[in-house]
């Protein structure tokens, strides 16, 4: 049975050669595999929800503007988040400052709310050569190789600032995490 | 390189739940004869559950529709592309 990873690698390359066609529509096939990722990349790097729909909305706009020089061959998930991530990193220049996230979707016991919010705070605190390994790849779940090329360093680069970044918010979380 | 540091070298693999589950227990195991290794296994792991546990992000129905929005005042006719529903993908027999 094919796994999940390997069924949306089929999709992928469907949507990828339609679009190269000049197919407009497969778009939206690609926004439906990668748009809830982006978006919640987007909305961690940025902080506010009307800004990581802004950032959401361009990076698919780019996708279908450079459709041309698109390649069936499994770097577009690279290519995308790194689109991404330019186009935040431009907004957080404009902005300076990264902003919490006011309208979080915090659910659950009053506990949980203040748990979630310090891990947002320590998160956002931390220099952003630590933050982004860990959201690529403790969040996003992305593999090592694939999260080095978005961020155009090595693999031993990302994975030293990977661990630097864990035991960096380790400290800053401190007593939060005595459960 | 003795034991000790070789488990040390690993902690950051134990964090992230990478190692393979006979080296994971027998770092457990140095867990126990180690305070300090134990601790810094614990409080590590638990940074990276923390992360993934308390920091989800949805997309809202209410923002994809203002992404859609915008994507629409930029000349883009975008259609996500959900797959089937499983109710009109399977034909159930009608009894009777």
């Amino acid at each position: 049975m094919p796994n999940k990873e390997s069924e949306d690698g089929l999709i992928e390359k469907r949507w990828l050669s339609a679009l190269a066609k000049g197919d407009s529509a497969a778009l939206g096939g690609l926004f439906e595999l990668y748009g809830e990722r982006v978006f919640r990349y987007t909305l961690r790097m940025l902080g506010n929800r009307s800004d990581a729909e802004d950032a959401t909305a361009e990076t698919f706009l780019r996708v279908l503007r450079r459709s041309g020089e698109l390649r069936a061959d499994g770097a577009f998930r690279t290519w995308l988040f790194r689109i991404a991530r330019n186009l935040c990193i431009d907004r957080m220049r404009q902005h300076k400052l990264i902003e919490l996230p006011t309208d979080a979707q915090y659910g659950g016991t009053e506990e949980r709310t203040t748990l979630r919010i310090t891990v947002h705070q320590a998160l956002s605190e931390l220099p952003m050569e630590y933050r982004e390994p860990l959201m690529l790849c403790d969040l996003e779940d992305m593999p090592a190789r694939e999260a080095a090329e978005v961020l155009g360093i090595t693999v031993p680069a990302l994975k030293s600032r990977l661990y630097r970044g864990r035991r960096a918010l380790r400290d800053k979380l401190g007593g939060s995490m005595i459960r | 390189m003795n034991e000790s540091t070789l488990y040390r070298k690993l902690v950051d693999l134990y964090a992230g739940s990478e190692l393979p589950a006979e080296l994971e227990e027998e770092m457990e195991a140095a867990g126990f004869r180690d305070k300090e290794l134990s601790h810094d296994m614990t409080t590590l792991r638990q940074t990276v559950e923390l992360l993934r546990t308390t920091t989800r992000t949805d997309l809202t129905e209410e923002s994809m529709q203002r992404i859609l929005m915008k994507l629409y005042s930029r000349g883009v006719d975008i259609q996500p592309k959900a797959p089937e529903p499983m109710h009109l993908q399977y034909h159930l027999p009608i009894a009777g």
